[in-house]
């Protein structure tokens, strides 16, 4: 499942893009290899970040993944729902499941995200 | 079976496992798990090496090659043993059926089974060590051109001698553990033995053509389901085990630690009193040994971060004791195995957990990412030292 609204990672984050601001999540390609998610290692408000660097952790029994940030800029807000109901990443991944929201430092980063159908394209490779 | 698995699995729990396409989970790892320790679940094993050791000198021979006593066995019984090179390090971890006097079956990892294959050939042809006598032949018994020939599929649980007397119409519920039986029945020419590597009281694994593998799959799978069998991935088998506190090759066994039999709480395997085996001066070197396996549970819920293999564990007063080796979540908790100080996991004592530097932000942040026994540390959570075994 890949909606058409967001933009997209080779890493499988997505982000989807409201004026300055940017909500960020794993998509549903990364929350079915780690299998049941039992753990999120949550990013602080406040947080500068650069484009690539850890974001989050989210980890299963099987496995762990580090999220990285799709974008530059500030960490606003945090989804702390996932400290006690992380399976909402398995559940959800698109919506409830969100990760986290950053103010966009650098506008100009989106140009090298890939879009829904690129995405789509990319995963037939893998 | 690849079709068969794919057809009850998503692609996505396929897995590449030893060279073959194995699923990790069909419906989930927890479900799985739980199915076993409730009713039964049946365990595609027909990637495991299965080897036939025939002839007049068969016994001496693998007396010569394993550390347990080939002597005994009897027809019908069968016995946990190790492969070991010159070197007293372990080449595998083995069972050996006794189907006749002058016949055995030997089942190995299907990820060491080149190793041991290689191994029994450079035995047989250099005549390395001791010479066992001459008349004997290994035969890889997976070779469906044969007309023995035989692979694994295991049914484990409380629910499974119930299962298979149903499906089948004979008695198992009289076979002992680590014994079997030969079954001819509804088309099936089986060996039924009640062995299996999930701690589950009850429990067996059928060695069939590999021909009919595929029918003994599905018909374990459909006149099962009245008794609640499922079907098990890796991710369960792996589960299972741990929480049973079973070794696994390369973990438990051998590995980064090199760990031997003895620290494994397998000393009773290795019959030192045996006149000769290779491997037997150089291992016997391992003694007395400075760290064990043991086991130890600690808190699983939800939002709890998984513990991991290397991991540290913690003494109270804040010492690295020892390092996580396996570790797999069980309901609402974490069991794991970790290799230890001898002498420092006493049951029921508490212990601490300190988990490694998972990423570059984590080593920013002062954690290590490699910690080793005596290392000060400061326990990141709290657990409990456990018997060393757990039966169902």
């Amino acid at each position: 499942m890949v909606p058409k609204n967001l933009y997209y990672t080779k890493d499988h984050e997505w982000a989807q893009i409201d004026g300055e601001f940017a909500t960020i999540g794993i998509t549903d390609h990364a929350q079915r290899s780690l299998s049941e998610v039992t753990f999120v290692e949550l990013p602080s408000a406040g947080k500068q970040v650069k484009s690539h660097d850890v974001l989050a952790a989210v980890e299963s029994s099987k496995a762990a993944s580090d999220v990285y940030s799709p974008l530059a800029g500030e960490i606003t807000e945090v989804n702390d729902v996932l400290s006690s109901q992380p399976e909402l990443v398995n559940q959800d991944c698109y919506e409830s499941g969100w990760i986290c929201k950053i103010k966009i430092s650098q506008p100009a980063g989106v140009k090298n995200l890939l879009n829904a159908d690129a995405y789509e394209e990319y995963l037939k490779t893998i | 079976m690849f079709e068969k698995h794919a057809a009850l699995a998503g692609k996505a729990q396929i897995v590449p496992f030893a060279g073959w396409m194995m699923p990790l989970w069909y419906q989930s790892i927890s479900a799985e798990h739980a199915a076993v320790r409730n009713a039964a679940g049946v365990f595609d094993c027909t990637h495991m090496a299965v080897l036939k050791v025939s002839g007049k000198d068969a016994a001496n021979f693998l007396n010569v090659v394993s550390t347990n006593d080939i002597s005994m066995l009897k027809p019908g019984k069968a016995q946990y043993s190790y492969i070991l090179n010159p070197a007293g390090q372990i080449i595998d971890d083995i069972i050996i059926y006794c189907i006749k006097d002058d016949n055995f079956m030997v089942v190995a990892n299907a990820s060491n089974e080149q190793n041991v294959k290689n191994w029994l050939n450079i035995v047989t042809v250099e005549k390395i060590d001791i010479d066992p006598g001459r008349e004997y032949q290994v035969t890889d018994l997976k070779n469906p051109s044969l007309p023995d020939a035989k692979v694994d599929i295991a049914l484990q649980g409380p629910a499974s001698a119930k299962c298979l007397e149903d499906i089948f119409a004979v008695d198992v519920s009289g076979i002992k553990p680590l014994h079997f039986v030969s079954v001819k029945a509804k088309g099936y020419d089986l060996i039924v033995s009640r062995t299996g590597y999930t701690g589950a009281k009850v429990g067996f694994e059928l060695f069939v053509h590999p021909d009919k593998a595929g029918g003994l799959w599905d018909i374990i799978l459909e006149e099962g389901k009245k008794f609640g069998v499922v079907p098990c991935g890796l991710g369960a088998r792996d589960s299972l085990r741990i929480e049973a506190g079973l070794p696994l090759y390369g973990h438990e066994l051998a590995g980064d630690f090199s760990i031997s039999p003895f620290q494994a709480g397998y000393d009773w395997a290795v019959k030192l009193e045996k006149k000769c085996f290779i491997g037997k001066e150089e291992i016997m070197k391992k003694l007395p040994i400075e760290t064990e396996v043991a086991r130890f549970k600690f808190d699983g819920s939800k939002g709890i971060r998984p513990i991991r293999q290397l991991d540290g564990l913690v003494n109270k007063d804040g010492r690295c004791i020892g390092n996580v080796l396996s570790c797999a979540k069980v309901e609402d908790k974490q069991v794991l195995l970790g290799l230890v100080k001898k002498g420092y996991a006493i049951f029921g004592d508490k212990v601490g957990v300190y988990y490694l530097a998972r990423n570059k932000q984590h080593i920013e942040d002062g954690k290590k990412d490699r910690v080793a026994i005596c290392d000060r540390l400061i326990a990141d959570m709290k657990g409990l030292t456990v018997d060393r075994f757990e039966k169902f």
